[in-house]
């Protein structure tokens, strides 16, 4: 669905961005609202998609202000689950 | 009685006596139905330490109150009896159409013992059973053995049967229903052959009542919304089914990759949800009952592992796939397809097959041993040829067949067995995630994660997203998931309904259902009383707390590469405080006082 | 406008929820062999399709019906069975060519869908969108349009 969104199933991304709540803004403000269901709410993250900072889902690594350097793997989980 | 049907049928196939029995309301009220009813009846009737492929085993099919009704998702059944991988009480889950059918029949269990002197199914047809012989069937892979019984008992029975590996009691054979669902795990299908029983039929044609009709379907209609606005139960699993899990296990470190060498395979998305639905699936298919139709139907036409049929699930694809360092998906897929046919545990089969390849890698076995074929990580080819193997009984299959723990025994090396009581661990890695371990550790049937499934908070956030790298909070963590688990494995429900509903949804539903008064709390204490009752058994069949452990790899090897390198199971942490919280004394022996509380007795 | 029961089988998962709602709907309880519509799964093939009345023009069930109980309403021209002018001669069952008017000898009753009044429970049920209560023409525009799709891309791979 992330993939349906943006075209895409990875890219690298050239524009610095200091937190993911930055690089966030920047994809969404590309791909539009198609993205954006999937990941914001109120300018929060919305729990629906699962956002791993190289490796360490964002959730315990401090949301938005999670800090980013210049080779960080940012990966976007949409819903999902299994067995 | 509305939900259950109020009775069951006993057939012993050495005497060929069949009879119907009344089913105790009580018994029904405390145990629910399927995996509670029918580990109560086993505790009831069965001596802990047999043989498991022994005369004295019993094998219990069941389904819950739910099954046969239009509660979402809800249509399961339980195979219930001492599993020969295990030696512990294993209750093996299954979707389909096979659990609903024999309520319409009119039974809430079938209840199996003795042997049969050759190999005879058993045909239900209402209140007409009947055993018949089945020298013509045995011998035929599970879709030609159900085809067969379908000409010969009626176009629209459900069957429910073992392949040519549950005849020849391969330890982890399956029972397979209506060709693709399986009652999986534990060697389920080595029992049935052991008595000499190839299927069961059923035709049935009366009814589930409802006690409260207008106050269930409006519990119903709110559960359904709930499940269908998850993203997970209402999108995510139609679209991608359960393998999608694949490529997140992996981005998070936690793929047991290489028998658990490592938590992290590269190439992971090759044999993923994505790829599977882009490359193999045909349609989405759903078990009875259910809104949620996480089942792929899907073909593969590379003639080199050319077939069709359903799956392949995350845990296959992960046991086909990282565990044996395989990423392509058709040979993946075929090795699904075979272990359907044959009727084998794809994660055992998957698990048995790396771990012989970690023998083949450190020399301890070789080409003598397996017949010739380079038993490579990564050797795709040489994976589906295993399965087939170990399928007809031939070659390197025959001692495949025994499950990992065995082979690596007989070799000397028991500690390249990544199992827990001897049944393998699945596709999530404890040092990468710490309360599946615990899980893993304390699952009443061994390595397994549907007992505890804990990756839904540690890894998905559903109901709430735990750090999936700390001890604080996991043991009440586990107990909770499992102590709810076993309650809705017994009322028929499917374990995708927790993505959405929880208890209040699932006993606002069982009560207008059943007219009997569940609140959430009085569920979660049929699921804590259903638990130690299960510890119960596997304490007086000879397990202790020595076996609440995991293999000395997760314990001392730290993962060696991606997202959790450097991380260990740090299993000693929580062990001690689940057995307080759990009401079990350092022993992991539960007190009298908590037997009490949950009004469990020897006797029932 | 009339409004038909337009059936999808490539959307069909085979989880019978129809055959629940129907069941319960007309029966007060889960007799999925009393459902007016019944779903049959093909399990080598992975393919299921959900059968019910078609409400035929011409209907051969109503012109064997001697006593009138199977007839069309005038009102809506959805086929109807009366259960209160049948004689139980089976003959609607004999002569449906589908096979979708059948005999329950539990009740005596023929089993056929009436459209539950118009807001078939069915379509209300199925969690696939298989089964859909639509304009008759919306309906069968939307079918051609989806494959009016696939010869577009057709000729735009080839074409161009």
């Amino acid at each position: 669905m992330v993939r349906d969104a943006t075209g895409k199933s990875e890219e690298e991304w050239n524009a610095p961005a200091a937190t993911l709540g930055v690089l966030v803004r920047d994809l969404i403000a590309r791909y539009g609202v198609n993205l954006q269901k999937w990941v914001m709410e109120k300018g929060e993250m919305n729990g629906l998609s699962i956002i791993l900072v190289n490796g360490r889902d964002a959730r315990h690594t401090g949301l938005l202000e999670t800090p980013l350097k210049p080779d960080d793997t940012v990966v976007i989980f949409p819903p999902l689950a299994g067995g | 009685m509305n939900g259950w049907i109020g009775k069951y049928l006993r057939v012993n196939l050495t005497t060929r006596k069949i009879t119907t029995e009344v089913l105790d309301p009580r018994l029904a009220r405390d145990y629910i139905g399927a995996r509670g009813l029918g580990t109560r009846f086993m505790f009831n009737e069965v001596d802990p330490k047999v043989d498991p492929l022994s005369v004295a085993n019993k094998l219990i099919f069941a389904p819950g109150p739910f099954s046969g009704t239009y509660a979402p998702s809800a249509g399961r059944y339980d195979v219930v009896t001492k599993g020969p991988l295990n030696g512990t009480i294993a209750a093996s889950n299954s979707g389909g159409s096979f659990g609903p059918e024999l309520k319409y029949a009119g039974y809430d269990m079938v209840i199996l013992e003795g042997k049969a002197a050759k190999p005879v199914y058993l045909w239900i047809h209402n209140d007409k059973v009947e055993i018949r012989d089945a020298g013509h069937l045995w011998g035929k892979i599970v879709p030609d053995a159900t085809d067969a019984l379908h000409a010969e008992t009626d176009e629209e029975a459900k069957v429910a049967c073992i392949g040519p590996a549950g005849e020849r009691q391969v330890l982890f054979a399956c029972i397979m229903n209506e060709m693709h669902r399986a009652a999986g795990r534990s060697g389920v299908g080595a029992v049935m052959g052991s008595k000499n029983l190839k299927a069961l039929a059923v035709v049935g044609t009366g009814a589930v009542t409802v006690a409260d009709k207008d106050a269930f379907k409006a519990a119903v209609m709110k559960a359904r919304k709930m499940i269908q606005d998850h993203p997970v139960g209402g999108t995510g699993l139609r679209v991608y089914g359960t393998d999608v899990l694949a490529n997140i296990l992996n981005q998070i470190g936690a793929m047991p990759t290489k028998n658990y060498q490592d938590g992290y395979f590269p190439t992971t998305n090759n044999i993923g949800g994505e790829s599977l639905t882009a490359k193999i699936l045909e349609r989405p298919k759903g078990c009875f009952s259910c809104i949620i139709s996480c089942g792929r139907t899907s073909r593969v036409t590379n003639p080199k592992f050319a077939g069709r049929g359903e799956g392949p699930e995350y845990e296959s694809a992960w046991a086909f796939g990282p565990d044996c360092g395989v990423d392509n998906l058709d040979a993946v897929t075929k090795a699904n397809y075979y272990c359907n046919e044959y009727g084998m545990d794809t994660i055992t089969m998957g698990s048995t097959i790396a771990c012989a390849m970690e023998l083949y890698e450190k020399g301890l076995i070789g080409l003598k041993e397996t017949g010739g074929i380079p038993l490579d990580f990564g050797n795709a080819e040489a994976v589906v040829e295993m399965v087939r193997l170990t399928g007809i009984g031939e070659g390197f299959g025959k001692k495949l067949a025994l499950g990992s723990y065995r082979l690596a025994e007989s070799y000397g090396h028991p500690e390249l067995s990544m199992t827990v009581k001897k049944q393998e661990m699945p596709a999530y890695d404890p040092r990468g995630v710490q309360g599946i371990g615990l899980n893993y550790a304390t699952g009443n049937r061994g390595g397994c994660h549907v007992r505890g499934y804990t990756i839904s908070a540690e890894v998905l956030g559903v109901p709430v997203k735990l750090d999936k790298d700390t001890t604080d909070g996991k043991a009440q963590l586990d107990i909770t998931f499992q102590n709810l688990t076993a309650a809705l494995d017994s009322s028929g429900a499917c374990l995708f309904t927790t993505f959405g509903i929880g208890g209040d949804e699932l006993t606002s539903m069982l009560s207008s259902l059943t007219g009997v008064t569940y609140t959430a709390d009085e569920f979660m204490k049929c699921g804590d009383r259903i638990y130690n009752l299960e510890r119960l058994w596997n304490l007086k069949a000879g397990l202790s707390s020595k076996d609440d452990t995991l293999p000395e790899r997760l314990l001392k090897e730290p993962i060696k590469s991606g997202p959790s390198k450097g991380s260990i199971s740090k299993l000693p942490q929580m062990l001690p405080e689940y057995y307080q919280l759990r009401g079990w004394d350092k022993n992991g022996v539960p007190t009298d006082k908590k037997l009490k509380e949950l009004n469990l007795t020897e006797q029932g | 406008m009339g409004k038909i029961l337009m059936i999808h089988p490539d959307k069909c998962t085979g989880c019978h929820n129809c055959e629940l709602s129907c069941s319960m709907t007309h029966e007060g309880s889960f007799r999925n062999r009393a459902a007016r519509v019944n779903v049959y799964t093909w399990e080598r093939d992975g393919f299921s399709v959900p059968m019910m009345c078609q409400h035929c023009d011409n209907a051969p069930c109503v012109s064997v019906c001697t006593p009138g109980a199977m007839h069309r309403d005038a009102a809506t021209g959805w086929v109807l069975w009366d259960q209160a002018k049948c004689i139980g001669c089976k003959m609607c069952v004999q002569a449906c060519p589908f096979g979708n008017a059948v005999y329950d000898s539990l009740t005596g009753k023929i089993l056929k869908c009436d459209y539950c009044n118009g807001n078939p429970e069915c379509a209300v049920f199925c969690p696939n969108h298989a089964l859909e209560w639509v304009e008759d023409t919306v309906s069968t525009r939307s079918r051609k349009k989806v494959y009016a799709a696939k010869f577009k891309e057709a000729f735009t791979e080839v074409g161009s």
